[in-house]
């Protein structure tokens, strides 16, 4: 794998928190090509840290979540939630190696809430020099195909 | 329920390292609603170890299957079909479920992904906390339903120690003092007077005096 080549991130996000539609999530993954796939969830404390190992370990090099401010979660403590949860994954990332910082969570602004386009772009810049995933190194090395291998491993 | 925590990822890489085929085997009865074992648990696990074996360049299978109990046989019989595949389960059941599992497949090594902690509580969510001892012998009616052995610190049957602050264990200050409790329980059933009971020591032959207890019913068994 090439050091020139864009971080996959995996994008999860809470539907609440713009009015981002689908257009929207179809234009941007669009625009960012492979290197963004987004999974809208109806509320950030729906993000389990399953999504996001499985996210890595499939085929993102970082997985993130956008949750809605503090405070202003429909649900009352869903993006609390997804808080923990978060730290929760990075602990166990870092325990098998691999960087804390390929998982994390991005809040809305309280006071205008940007829209998903310009969130994703921020984490996308935040992410900007991460290196390769080793994990997708090693599966690249091996001609592997992820998603197969992923699929045995949950139905054994 | 009986409560368990897992181990550290790093000693359970340690320990299924001699393997290439791995069943992690969940269990979702306690371990599950302890947040330690279950369906999601396992799944969490397996991914970890899968990614790491990737890193460290390891062709290894590593799957996640989860019973409802692993602890009782007519469940475990479920793996049959597969147990062949694989040379090691990792399971996240209790220490009852890890053994049910390698009595029921001996040729085959059950390694515990958990520490199998105490028999406890859901007191809230995120929080399990020790209440019983299983001494084979329960008093809670004595003690206005609070066991003074598994709540006292000091496991006094004849309390208080008199060494309580504003309610709280002054051997351990984050554990409210049982004894305290057991008074404020007796007094609202206005049964204080079995304070004035004095209790001999415990008889623990019931709980290990003869090696693993067993419960024998003939009416359950064929």
């Amino acid at each position: 794998m090439s050091n020139d080549k864009k971080p996959v991130l995996a994008l999860f996000y809470c539907q609440n928190t713009h009015e981002s539609g689908e257009t929207e999530r179809q234009s941007l993954e669009k625009e960012y090509g492979g290197s963004l796939r987004l999974f809208p969830i109806p509320c950030g404390g729906r993000l389990e840290p399953l999504h996001l190992l499985k996210a890595l370990e499939d085929f993102a090099d970082a997985g993130y979540v956008i949750t809605c401010p503090e405070g202003a979660c429909r649900y009352f403590e869903g993006n609390l939630r997804a808080k923990k949860r978060v730290e929760r994954t990075k602990a166990m990332i870092r325990s098998i190696g691999l960087e804390g910082e390929r998982v994390g969570i991005l809040t809305n602004t309280d006071e205008s809430r940007k829209p998903l386009s310009v969130l994703a772009g921020e984490v996308m810049d935040r992410l900007a020099d991460l290196p390769p995933s080793p994990v997708l190194a090693s599966s690249a090395q091996a001609g592997e195909n992820p998603v197969r291998q992923t699929d045995k491993g949950d139905e054994a | 329920m009986i409560t368990a925590e897992q181990k550290p990822i790093e000693k359970i890489r340690e320990m299924i390292a001699p393997y290439q085929r791995i069943l992690v085997l969940g269990c979702g009865s306690c371990v599950a609603e302890c947040a330690a074992g279950g369906e999601r648990e396992t799944g969490m696990l397996a991914s970890a170890l899968r990614m790491a074996a990737k890193m460290d360049g390891k062709d290894v299978v590593i799957q996640g299957k989860t019973l409802d109990r692993q602890c009782v046989n007519e469940f475990v019989i479920q793996l049959d079909d597969l147990i062949d595949q694989y040379d090691a389960v990792l399971s996240l059941g209790c220490g009852a479920g890890v053994q049910a599992v390698a009595e029921m497949y001996p040729e085959i090594p059950v390694i515990p992904a958990l520490d199998t902690a105490f028999l406890g509580e859901t007191k809230s969510q995120g929080l399990w906390v020790e209440n019983c001892l299983g001494c084979g012998d329960c008093m809670l009616h004595d003690f206005g339903g609070i066991c003074p052995l598994a709540r006292c610190s000091k496991q006094l049957l004849n309390g208080p120690c008199g060494g309580s602050m504003e309610g709280l264990c002054e051997v351990n200050p984050e554990v409210p003092c049982a004894w305290q409790m057991i008074i404020e329980r007796l007094d609202r059933f206005q049964a204080l007077e079995r304070l004035e009971a004095i209790y001999p020591p415990k008889d623990w032959s019931k709980k290990q005096g003869k090696g693993p207890r067993k419960i024998i019913r003939e009416d359950q068994q064929r």
